[in-house]
């Protein structure tokens, strides 16, 4: 349990590094924001590993934490990935990071079909353990979000990161695409049960799609006006600055993990 | 050893003198101690023959010190060798932006590189971030005198006044130092510059940043051939950068480069136009059993030195220095631990960013002694024939007169012995990164933050 608690704490600290290197006079730092998020990945993968296996760095779980993270990062797979990533602990919004992670690393490019079938190859591998977590995840954001809620830490990160709203379409496609996704995938994965993660799935339920869309969008926008326009040129792939975005390729992952984090959080205040 | 003890006080930017000796092969440690207080030093080298030491500061400056010989029969009745003074102060970088990106560029100096000596005047590169600078030092002693149309103030004479024609002679004057900008290498690099190296051909040089590694020709500056590019295609796949980079002392046609994943890569430019491939991989396989969050980045080397002989290689990664032999790509021939404690503290020194300090590693002049950085203001000094490594302090507090520098030891158990210093006590804000060994003696300098320490092996003539 205090593994998990440590890996918290290593990822908070690690957000908030990439966070301030972006005001460090100098520009950004290509090689410490790598370290960093080296640092963040594999406190992230010790934090979900940890939730089932109940123990750091279980070997066989790590490994297949692995192979699932390698396997994403074809474009193809990768954000339907981390929608159903098995390790989704109920009350955390790494999930959510990591989805946004996966799908803004391939530049957004989301293929509905791909997802979908990549889902269920995946649930197809998951044990039943990982189709509980896939379970929580089911249908809407909104469920994932609500589990989000009891942990006040990841409310915390989102207080640190809060921002205006600001509009970022680039965003909007993927985010949707991915709720979309998430939609179908819940709906055909009912294997395999939490009665826990049931009911606070349920309680959520309440929620529009169309609002856990929006917030995501706009929280997405947060997110990217707390980067600057240095991420949305990213995304548009805007040559300019393609080459200051691939400064901060290093932050990327931690960029989308923020940008999730924070509009989990604001729908949580919200609701 | 005797000690022969002299102390000067200069007060120009309250730069003390303090004579003391220093550490020769058993472990005795004798110093000859300079201090000079400016900006945080960013980077020190000494040149060729050892007779200017060169630093660099934050605030963009270079400051040359010049070693002063003293009468021959002087020396050798008191001992004493010549001691380091300002030589030069120089702006060599300003602050500048790149408008294009919104970026500020600091002027920090993170590498000085002194030329081999052709003429009468001294060569230098110094870079920053984004630009790297060739200056000359030039000396000058005399000045023409006895103008026939000016006077001795330059005025201009009444011509009335003129009555017989005078040709100007050289008479001697004071020692002026000149320091010019003669090239400037822009506009060659995106990312951070982090090494400079001149070639053993004295022609070419190469500059790497975190993702390249380009090579110039001294006298072409709009114009640089990039040598390694490890830039993916997909930024989001990148998984290393480049973190120093060094030509071969002896082969102009090899260089060797670093990673953030602590490998080692020689490159042949024989081989390619473009070395992405490299001739040779130096890389040590990781211990699982001390695999933690922080191993990635305790794993990335941050310096990497070629011996004098050229057949070692010399690295500093977090919390160790490592001798690799050019023959051997499994594994390192020799590992130094510098300060093994604090791989218990990983976490905290993440925290406080402390993790992310690249420390310098230096060869002796006969690339039997190593030496690097550590905290608390301590350096840490590595017999390659003993094996034993010595921790010793560049603190201006604990260097007193006619005192031979004892050791010091950080107590991580065991008996604990008068004067160890707890790993807790340490102090993480002084920290050694900077240090330079002159290539022909035992002297050596050490930067501590703003301060800049010259420490000198004196070995007393009558005792011989």
């Amino acid at each position: 349990m205090e593994y998990k608690v440590e890996a918290h704490r290593i990822m908070s600290i690690s957000l908030g590094k990439i966070y301030n290197s972006r005001v460090q006079r100098g520009g950004i730092k290509l090689h410490k924001n790598l370290l960093v998020s080296l640092v963040l990945r594999s406190a992230r993968q010790v934090y979900l590993s940890d939730y089932y296996s109940g123990a750091c760095l279980n070997a066989a779980q790590s490994q297949r934490e692995g192979n699932e993270w390698e396997e994403k990062f074809p474009p193809s797979t990768t954000e339907c990935d981390r929608v159903q990533s098995p390790e989704e602990p109920q009350q955390d919004a790494l999930p959510e990071k990591e989805r946004e992670y996966r799908e803004n690393d391939d530049a957004v490019k989301s293929d509905q079909v791909d997802c979908t079938s990549t889902l269920q190859q995946e649930q197809n591998q998951n044990s039943s353990l990982d189709s509980v977590t896939y379970v929580s995840s089911e249908t809407r954001p909104e469920t994932i979000i609500v589990p989000k809620e009891s942990p006040s830490d990841s409310t915390e990160e989102a207080e640190r990161d809060s921002t205006p709203e600001a509009n970022g379409e680039s965003h909007q496609p993927p985010e949707k695409h991915v709720c979309s996704n998430r939609k179908r995938s819940a709906d055909e994965t009912e294997s395999g049960d939490s009665s826990k993660k049931r009911v606070k799935v349920g309680s959520s339920n309440a929620k529009e799609d169309e609002e856990a869309e929006e917030m995501d969008t706009s929280n997405v926008s947060n997110l990217i006006t707390i980067f600057g326009s240095g991420f949305s040129g990213l995304l548009s792939k805007d040559g300019a600055k393609a080459e200051s975005e691939a400064e901060d390729s290093g932050q990327i992952c931690c960029d989308q993990m923020l940008k999730n984090l924070n509009p989990w959080s604001t729908a949580i205040v919200a609701f | 050893m005797h000690l022969i003890l002299c102390i000067c006080i200069y007060t120009y930017f309250c730069m003390c003198v303090c004579f003391f000796f220093f550490f020769t092969e058993k472990m005795n440690t004798n110093l000859f101690l300079s201090f000079f207080v400016a900006d945080v030093i960013s980077t020190v080298e000494f040149n060729q023959t050892g007779d200017l030491l060169a630093t660099g500061d934050k605030g963009g400056r270079v400051v040359i010190f010049h070693r002063e010989t003293e009468s021959k029969s002087e020396s050798e009745e008191l001992g004493e060798s010549g001691e380091y003074n300002v030589y030069s102060t120089f702006q060599s970088h300003e602050p500048d932006f790149d408008y294009l990106k919104s970026l500020e560029i600091e002027e920090k100096i993170n590498k000085i590189r002194w030329l081999p000596q052709q003429n009468a005047a001294h060569f230098l590169l110094s870079t920053n971030d984004k630009t790297i600078k060739l200056w000359k030092v030039s000396e000058r002693d005399k000045r023409p005198e006895g103008y026939n149309l000016k006077d001795e103030e330059g005025r201009i004479k009444d011509i009335s006044t003129v009555t017989s024609l005078q040709v100007p002679v050289l008479k001697p004057t004071d020692l002026m130092v000149e320091v010019r900008p003669r090239r400037i290498f822009a506009n060659g690099h995106t990312y951070h510059v982090n090494s400079i190296s001149v070639n053993s051909d004295g022609e070419t040089y190469l500059s790497a940043d975190d993702l390249r590694i380009n090579m110039w020709h001294l006298d072409i500056t709009d114009r640089s051939f990039n040598i390694v590019d490890i830039k993916p295609a997909n930024m989001e796949d990148l998984t290393e950068v480049i973190t120093a980079a060094e030509f071969h002392p002896q082969h102009c046609h090899l260089f060797v480069y670093s990673s953030s994943k602590g490998t080692l890569r020689l490159c042949d430019m024989r081989e390619s136009a473009l070395c992405d491939k490299h001739s040779k991989i130096f890389e040590e396989p990781e211990d699982p059993g001390n695999r933690s969050f922080f191993s990635e980045i305790i794993s990335s080397v941050s310096d990497v030195k070629f011996s004098h002989s050229g057949r070692y290689l010399l690295t500093r990664d977090y919390l160790t220095v490592k001798v690799w032999d050019l023959n051997m790509e499994k594994g390192p021939v020799e590992t130094y631990q510098v300060h093994e404690y604090l791989r218990g503290k990983l976490c905290s020194l993440y925290e406080n960013d402390c993790i992310f300090d690249k420390f310098e590693c230096v060869w002796n002049s006969t690339d039997s002694v190593i030496m690097t950085g550590a905290y608390n203001s301590f350096f840490r000094m590595f017999d390659r024939e003993t094996g034993r490594g010595v921790t010793l302090e560049a603190w201006r507090e604990s260097s007193k007169p006619r005192a031979v520098l004892r050791t010091r030891r950080v107590y991580t158990g065991g008996r604990r012995r008068r004067g160890d210093v707890g790993v807790d006590s340490l102090d993480f804000s002084k920290k050694i990164l900077h240090m330079a060994w002159h290539p022909a003696e035992n002297i050596i300098a050490i930067a501590a933050t703003n301060n800049l320490y010259i420490f000198q092996d004196r070995v007393n003539a009558e005792n011989q």
